[in-house]
């Protein structure tokens, strides 16, 4: 029952899994970071001949262009998370925007900007990241720009809760009273709040964004020259028989692992500090 | 629910209007290499080109060519498409049954699975079958679907070869009857149909367990135990039941997810539906047809959201009871 003292055991495991997903985390971070010292070889450099098997000097074989999959998938994480960043931080600045000004003006600001958002929220969302994708092009940045077009309406909905429950809060409406101004208010007593929900957002984003990123190059909408892990994918799925062989195993298994991976550590670490922003959910 | 229609009609015509603006907003205006001869992407087919000169009216004020577009958009006047030279309608029309049968399946499998598995993993949360459980469908719930996809197609379609590996039915097959004709369109569904339940059913398993873990603590079910009422009588017809409610607005938001897990899946598995179609679309750049599956799906999405909320007012005379006021 809800009341009885749970064993210590689960209050540990609770915490496993966002110790676990930081773990891993810090591993694909740091494998972004020292790329260019763990990787044998160039990505774009053809240091074998094509479709080469595992072997000491390519790991994981080579791909239909002779170049090292194994390199491919170590540089394959600084995009990843590079376009994991980049779009977290684009849709959690834009949520901070409109929520927090729908949140700190009110009245009929307020109900414009939380109609859009509600009109965004209804919107599907692949359709319409494809129907972007194919007109706007295919870079990283395109990229990182359409995902958090799309994405921020979640993280401006929770901000303007926020900021509007602040708002209406003792210490700051007697904040106002000893004449402080409206920026004053925003960066000293209301910003410190909304802090740990931006931290949850942008995680949140992070593992989504990194889903979307490997999706659309998997799809054929990402950046054609970054060395993604979503473009491997793509790149070993379009040879003809390729699961008539065991080419499988070294060329299309290990990038799908490391996305999966990568968006599981994300989510593990974002379950854990959703937990401590609202320990009711932890029953 | 007058305001609820009011909104859905808002977002509709925030759709359309989208569909229209953007090609002619952005850079690069992929008709205008379509109908230059200079380009590499020019159109030969005189026909063709000639009906997407027509459909989009490049020449005419833009207000014309808005409401030209909306009411093909109403009419169901799609365009053409580039690359295969027919009506996107009547490409939609054949390509959508197929989705419509894999989503359909993996909807409603996932759900019934889903409410079952939730439903017990609350009566014992707090055990290991739970925790199991639930770390199981956080996995499952996000993982990407084409990973999942993809481990599955190596083990039954490639190693252990009980499954085919792509399309939604044998090439060039002949049947004996409408028997054997289903039987080759069942094998080749399992395993998307497997996939999509497997990405849908992590969020469907949680959200009916915490609903439950909520009513469990409810007065009325102490009531129930009180009254001596059999566990088996106290999990389903009490717990489940009252659970249900949030479950039905969350199955149509669920349809647009699992419209999503779709393109990916039917790319992985070449299968024959919206989602092959869109993908095509876009190798080949084929703008009309990028935009009429976009609105098709954008309309499904919504209807079914529309339905889930009249739905809602239907089996909760509470929330009907606020909406009144």
């Amino acid at each position: 029952m809800r009341g009885l003292v749970k064993p210590a055991w689960i209050a540990w495991f609770r915490e496993t899994d966002a110790m676990v997903g930081a773990i891993a985390l810090a591993i694909f971070i740091l494998i972004a970071l020292l790329a260019p010292t763990l990787a044998p070889y160039d990505p774009h450099e053809f240091s074998g001949r094509p479709l080469e098997r595992p072997s000491p000097s390519h790991w994981l074989g080579t791909n239909d262009a002779g170049q090292d999959i194994l390199s491919e998938l170590i540089y394959g994480a600084r995009i990843s998370i590079a376009v994991g960043t980049g779009a977290a931080v684009g849709t959690v600045v834009l949520g901070i925007l409109v929520g927090g000004v729908a949140g700190y003006a009110g009245g009929a600001v307020d109900v414009l900007l939380m109609r859009t958002v509600d009109v965004m929220m209804t919107l599907p969302r692949l359709p319409l990241l494809i129907l972007l994708a194919a007109f706007l092009g295919s870079g990283l940045l395109q990229t990182m720009a359409i995902i958090s077009l799309l994405f921020w309406p979640a993280t401006a909905r929770v901000i303007r809760a926020q900021v509007q429950s602040l708002r209406g809060r003792e210490y700051v409406k007697m904040a106002y009273n000893f004449g402080a101004g409206a920026g004053y208010v925003l960066l000293r007593h209301i910003l410190p709040q909304i802090g740990p929900l931006i931290a949850f957002g942008w995680i949140t984003a992070a593992g989504r964004a990194v889903a979307m990123e490997a999706g659309l190059a998997f799809l054929g909408l990402g950046d054609p020259t970054a060395k993604s892990w979503g473009l491997m994918m793509r790149f070993a799925l379009n040879l003809p028989g390729l699961f008539l062989t065991d080419r499988w195993l070294w060329w299309l298994l290990p990038p799908g692992l490391c996305i999966t991976l990568l968006i599981l550590a994300l989510t593990f670490f974002g379950m854990g500090l959703e937990r401590r922003l609202h320990p009711r959910l932890a029953r | 629910m007058k305001s609820r229609v009011a909104a859905y009609l808002l977002t509709v015509w925030a759709v359309l209007t989208l569909n229209f603006i953007l090609p002619r907003l952005l850079p690069g205006d992929p008709l205008s290499s379509l109908l230059d001869p200079e380009s590499s992407e020019y159109v030969f087919d005189g026909e063709v080109r000639a009906a997407l000169e027509a459909y989009y009216g490049l020449d005419r004020p833009l207000l014309d060519q808005y409401l030209a577009y909306l009411k093909g958009a109403v009419t169901g006047d799609l365009g053409r498409s580039i690359l295969l030279n027919r009506g996107v309608g009547e490409l939609i029309l054949s390509h959508l049954p197929w989705t419509l049968l894999l989503t359909g399946t993996a909807l409603s499998l996932a759900s019934v699975l889903g409410m079952l598995g939730g439903a017990e993993a609350a009566w014992r949360r707090g055990t290991s079958t739970d925790r199991l459980l639930t770390t199981a469908s956080v996995i499952a719930g996000n993982a990407p679907v084409y990973f999942v996809g993809m481990i599955l197609l190596i083990i039954f379609g490639a190693e252990l070869k009980l499954l085919p590996l792509a399309g939604g039915r044998t090439p060039f097959a002949h049947y004996d009857g409408p028997l054997s004709a289903a039987a080759d369109m069942g094998r080749h569904l399992v395993l998307p149909a497997l996939t999509l339940t497997l990405g849908l059913l992590g969020t469907k398993f949680l959200l009916v367990r915490n609903n439950v873990v909520g009513i469990l603590g409810e007065d009325f079910m102490l009531v129930a135990r009180a009254k001596g009422l059999k566990p088996r009588r106290l999990k389903w017809s009490h717990a489940l039941r009252n659970a249900l409610l949030p479950f039905v607005a969350h199955l149509a938001a669920h349809a647009g997810l699992a419209m999503t897990g779709a393109v990916f899946i039917e790319t992985l598995f070449d299968y024959p539906g919206m989602g092959r179609l869109i993908f095509q679309a876009v190798g080949a750049r084929d703008y009309p047809v990028i935009q009429g599956v976009f609105l098709m799906v954008a309309l499904v999405v919504l209807s079914a959201n529309l339905a889930a909320d009249w739905l809602n007012l239907r089996l909760d005379p509470r929330l009907a009871e606020e909406a009144r006021k």
